[in-house]
């Protein structure tokens, strides 16, 4: 009998689960906990250890799923299973939300981050959420792929279609194992599809209050610790605020027009990514800015400056939804 | 202040240091490479400590990351500022936390003299 193993990383709400779920043949092993911080603007439930699943794929040979939690806060996990349940995986699948600002900036923080995991195995990209935001396409991230340097298989999918996600399968270990009937198998895991059937959505649910998104200022603010946040385009002019101290708002008007200036006057020394005041007693007010927009946090001064730098990050690779 | 300043700059992950008192700048070991992160600090750190004194706030440290770098600057007595270079990469926690020891030790023993 054959073992084989396949580890999926990637943002969270890249699809990870849902992948995994989708091939899965027993009923999958996954940590899901209830959301406390940004990540609420995505979903109520997030991967917190891991998860894992399995898929016959011949009498002779058996897939072995395994998903990494998405946030940054659970690296641990991920040093975990790259040196011990997955170290002898096949193949490392990156799952990209097309829908995140910058999804190339995804692509380069896991590249390096299973850099040294990535020297002995294959590194496909799985391009998810296609089907909300078609762009960036496929040929455009073959370029800037090709620019950044990495040579590999970029498929899109969509993580709730067992038929599409069985795709990645065949393209890791399709050349080794010849006698896998993949159409069979699609016919058979079809019943894990969650790809919603195509149906007209009433009006009274299209307009109530529970289907409103979350606002970035809101989903700043479920962060345990997170006491304000402020909105900026990228004139550097305030969308949205609740930071309720004036004080607070003041001084973070401040370090934006700072930013501004520096970003201007100093743009030789390279991008500015933050801005953070601190005091032993005081609310940390950070600004984390970029070409079109910008956000200021209020966080307590004991939250980690690390968590709010992550908090910040997440917030505005989805902010650009909000836009549109 | 100086002794701080010789502690701070002789931390491993500390690439460089400079202490302000108003806009003059009375030690720097920034490396000479470095010099357009030491005066854009400077400016930085003076005019948001400015801001936070003119709003009666009593923040007293920063951090900008600005290429691969990042500056922190520690408002000290007197008026003096203290501006640390290290790598973006570095942990600023460890920035932040040694500095602050460093400080505080420094005023312990000041207070004891």
């Amino acid at each position: 009998m054959a073992d084989y193993k396949i580890l999926f990383t990637g943002s969270v709400c890249s699809g990870k689960t849902t992948a995994i779920r989708s091939l899965s043949e027993i009923e999958t092993v996954d940590t899901d906990a209830k959301v406390s911080d940004s990540v609420i603007r995505r979903k109520q439930r997030t991967t917190i250890a891991m998860d894992y699943g399995v898929l016959e794929l011949t009498d002779n040979a058996k897939l072995h799923l395994y998903g990494t939690p998405g946030q940054e806060r659970f690296r641990f996990m991920w040093q975990l299973m790259m040196s011990d349940l997955v170290a002898d995986a096949e193949a490392l699948v990156l799952m990209v939300d097309n829908t995140r600002t910058d999804p190339f900036k995804d692509i380069r923080f896991y590249v390096n981050e299973f850099r040294d995991y990535l020297v002995k195995r294959r590194l496909v990209i799985a391009v998810t959420h296609s089907d909300v935001r078609a762009n960036p396409d496929y040929n455009y991230y073959m370029n800037q792929l090709k620019r950044m340097g990495l040579f590999t298989t970029v498929m899109f999918v969509d993580a709730r279609d067992p038929a599409d996600v069985l795709k990645l399968v065949k393209e890791v270990v399709g050349r080794r194992e010849r006698e896998v009937d993949w159409s069979a198998l699609a016919a058979k895991l079809a019943d894990n599809s969650t790809v919603p059937e195509a149906v007209a959505i009433p009006d009274q649910i299209v307009s109530s209050e529970a289907a409103k998104p979350i606002s970035l200022i809101d989903a700043a603010v479920n962060t345990r610790g997170i006491t304000g946040a402020m909105h900026l385009g990228g004139d550097r002019k305030v969308i949205d605020s609740n930071v309720a101290s004036m004080q607070s708002q003041a001084l973070l008007k401040a370090m934006v027009n700072l930013v501004s200036a520096l970003e201007q006057k100093a743009a030789f020394l390279g991008k500015i990514d933050n801005f953070m005041l601190c005091g032993e007693e005081q609310e940390t007010l950070s600004v984390f800015v970029e070409e079109e927009q910008a956000l200021g946090l209020c966080s307590d001064k004991g939250l980690s400056l690390m968590v709010v730098q992550q908090q910040a990050s997440d917030l505005l690779q989805w902010s650009r939804n909000e836009n549109e | 202040m100086n002794e701080l300043f010789e502690a701070v700059d002789e931390l491993d992950f500390i690439e460089g240091c400079c202490l302000l008192k108003g806009d003059q700048v009375l030690s720097s070991t920034f490396p000479a490479a470095r010099r357009h992160h030491e005066t854009i600090a400077k400016k930085a750190f003076i005019y948001v400590f400015t801001n936070a004194s003119k709003l009666r706030s009593a923040h007293d440290e920063a951090h900008l990351e600005i290429g691969d770098k990042r500056v922190s600057g520690f408002m000290l007595e007197g008026g003096q500022i203290l501006i640390c270079l290290s790598s973006k990469h570095t942990n600023v926690v460890n920035v932040r936390n040694n500095v602050r020891e460093l400080y505080n030790g420094f005023q312990q023993q000041a207070q004891m003299a």
